[in-house]
């Protein structure tokens, strides 16, 4: 176990969407404010229209946690849970490093974000596609 | 009157969200058994329709006082995304007419609701001759209309009127030498109005989305809205005509997946997999999974987008309108890529025998590729955005 392999919180499946998310939106913040304070690039239509593909993919991620959320309030069946969680986790991530490319484009930065080895997300994809295709039920969700 | 609009239509009532989308699931597992042959054939879906409409799924949005179950637009959007799944021709086929029905909320008289919501309760379809081939651009209109004391004059030539040959009544978009726009109620057998069944178009072959003209069309007053009215103030018409679209691309994509995952458990194993059966390639497997949670994504926005619609329909005024048109944009770009990419992968994921002449595997392909050119996803990205970073609230037409 070191830094990278840490889960970041253990026992809450959605913490990694929400952490991710949470990044994602103040990256996004962050990235809008350094653009306002340039007054041509506002009005250039690949800008304006780079920030309509990062809002989209951050309101995905949103949303599928808020699904995700809401199949565990709702006590759905143990596999269709763990799906929704693994398909949440990927729209979070998908959403931060979206938004991460687009504040190194527009700013000429990126912000350092921190990673983790712990869970990757290709797995998920396999967890999700074999339980679809070939109903192979997930392991449990901690 | 026409003979067939003088023939007493009896359509079922919808009473709940709930039934609704019942309705909608037992029709798409009809639908879909001819779906492959109606494209291949290109067999206009003539029985299907009046099933459609007879089954009370197009009298859905009229109003609780007037009849109609008044559902919400989470339910539209459902109900059109479930028969899209199973034939995207007869998912786009309503949509205009869901349309007119807002515009008629929005700006005809109370007589005129009470009359054409009522014509809609017993079964009449609304066609629709709105869009022009030869005009400088989508919402340009060289149809004109002349009033007369009690009636009007429409002259003009439409294209893209998807639904039209089907109809009952066509309602027809023309502009007045102010250029503002009207819609007339045309009997589909009124003299002067010609349907052309010419749609030659490789997706979405069978929704007939020809040409209409209209040479000399006289109609009373009374058929007549002031259409304008519902973009010079903000309204959820242009929204609601959207979330349409994109709720015949989702169904597009939902379709091509599940044919995916049908297909992709017969397919061969690759010779470098090591594995026994296609469906245990591990590359193959976590393609589904990308596909799923894109799906799944698509779906939530969809749905977020419907619950923007009523919450403007609730309360319209600039900014509820505004939130509306952006979030129907996410759905519209959203939709758009899903179907695209599920229906190409689906090849890739079932190998070459899936693209057998046989199969028709490629109507998923073809009618997501025509249908997402309505109009273009780039200039979605450009809404959103401009909303986002200036605060520019989206231009109220039938396209946003």
């Amino acid at each position: 176990m070191n830094a990278l392999t840490q889960p970041i919180v253990a026992g809450q499946p959605l913490a990694k969407s929400q952490h991710d998310l949470h990044n994602a939106r103040s990256l996004l913040d962050a990235t809008l404010r350094f653009v306002r304070q340039q007054s041509k690039t506002t009005d250039d239509p690949f800008v304006i229209s780079r920030f309509g593909d990062v809002h989209i993919r951050i309101e995905v991620a949103a949303a599928l946690l808020e699904r995700a959320q809401e199949f565990l309030n709702r006590h759905e069946d143990d596999s269709e849970i763990s799906v929704a969680i693994a398909e949440s986790h990927l729209a979070s991530a998908q959403a931060l490093s979206t938004v991460s490319d687009a504040e190194f484009e527009l700013t000429g930065q990126r912000t350092v974000l921190q990673g983790s080895l712990h869970d990757p997300l290709r797995w998920k994809l396999h967890l999700i596609g074999n339980f679809r295709l070939n109903g192979i039920r997930p392991v449990k969700f901690e | 009157m026409t003979a067939s609009a003088q023939t007493l239509r009896t359509a079922h009532v919808i009473r709940s969200d709930a039934e609704a989308i019942a309705v909608a699931h037992k029709l798409a597992a009809r639908f879909a058994v001819e779906a492959s042959v109606r494209d291949r054939e290109r067999r206009l879906p003539v029985a299907e329709l009046d099933e459609f409409s007879a089954s009370g799924l197009w009298g859905i949005t009229v109003p609780k006082e007037y009849g109609g179950a008044g559902v919400s637009y989470v339910t539209v959007a459902e109900v059109i995304k479930i028969i899209s799944a199973a034939d995207s021709s007869l998912g786009q086929i309503p949509q205009n007419h869901l349309g007119v029905l807002d515009i008629l909320l929005q700006t005809a008289t109370e007589e005129q609701k009470r009359y054409y919501f009522g014509k809609v309760l017993q079964g009449y379809r609304f066609g629709n001759a709105f869009s022009e081939s030869k005009s400088k651009n989508a919402g340009a209109f060289e149809t004109r209309i002349r009033f007369d004391t009690d009636t009007a004059q429409i002259d003009g030539e439409k294209f893209y009127c998807t639904g039209a040959l089907f109809a009952h009544i066509v309602p027809a978009v023309a502009v007045n030498e102010q250029n503002q726009a009207f819609i007339a109620f045309i009997e589909r057998d009124n003299p002067g109005l010609t349907v052309i069944d010419s749609w030659d178009g490789f997706g979405q072959r069978t929704t007939a989305s020809g040409g209409v003209t209209l040479n000399a069309v006289k109609v009373p007053l009374s058929a007549v809205i002031p259409a304008h009215k519902a973009f010079d103030e903000p309204t959820a018409d242009g929204p609601i005509s959207q979330i349409i679209q994109a709720a015949v691309d989702t169904g597009i994509a939902v379709g091509a997946l599940e044919e995916t995952k049908r297909y992709a458990r017969e397919s061969r194993p690759w010779i470098d997999s090591g594995q026994d059966h296609g469906w245990q390639d591990p590359f193959s497997i976590a393609a589904i999974g990308e596909l799923e949670w894109r799906v799944h994504g698509t779906e939530a926005i969809l749905k977020k987008a419907g619950q923007a619609i009523d919450a403007a329909l609730l309360n319209a005024n600039e900014d509820t309108v505004a939130h509306a048109s952006v979030v129907v944009a996410q759905a519209k770009v959203l939709s758009a890529e899903i179907a695209l990419l599920a229906s190409s992968k689906l090849f890739e994921l079932a190998g070459t025998r899936s693209v057998l002449g046989k199969h028709n595997l490629d109507r998923h392909w073809r009618n997501a590729r025509t249908h997402t050119l309505h109009d273009p996803a780039r200039w979605k990205y450009h809404l959103i955005g401009n909303y986002l970073l200036n605060g520019v609230k989206p231009a109220r037409h039938a396209w946003n």
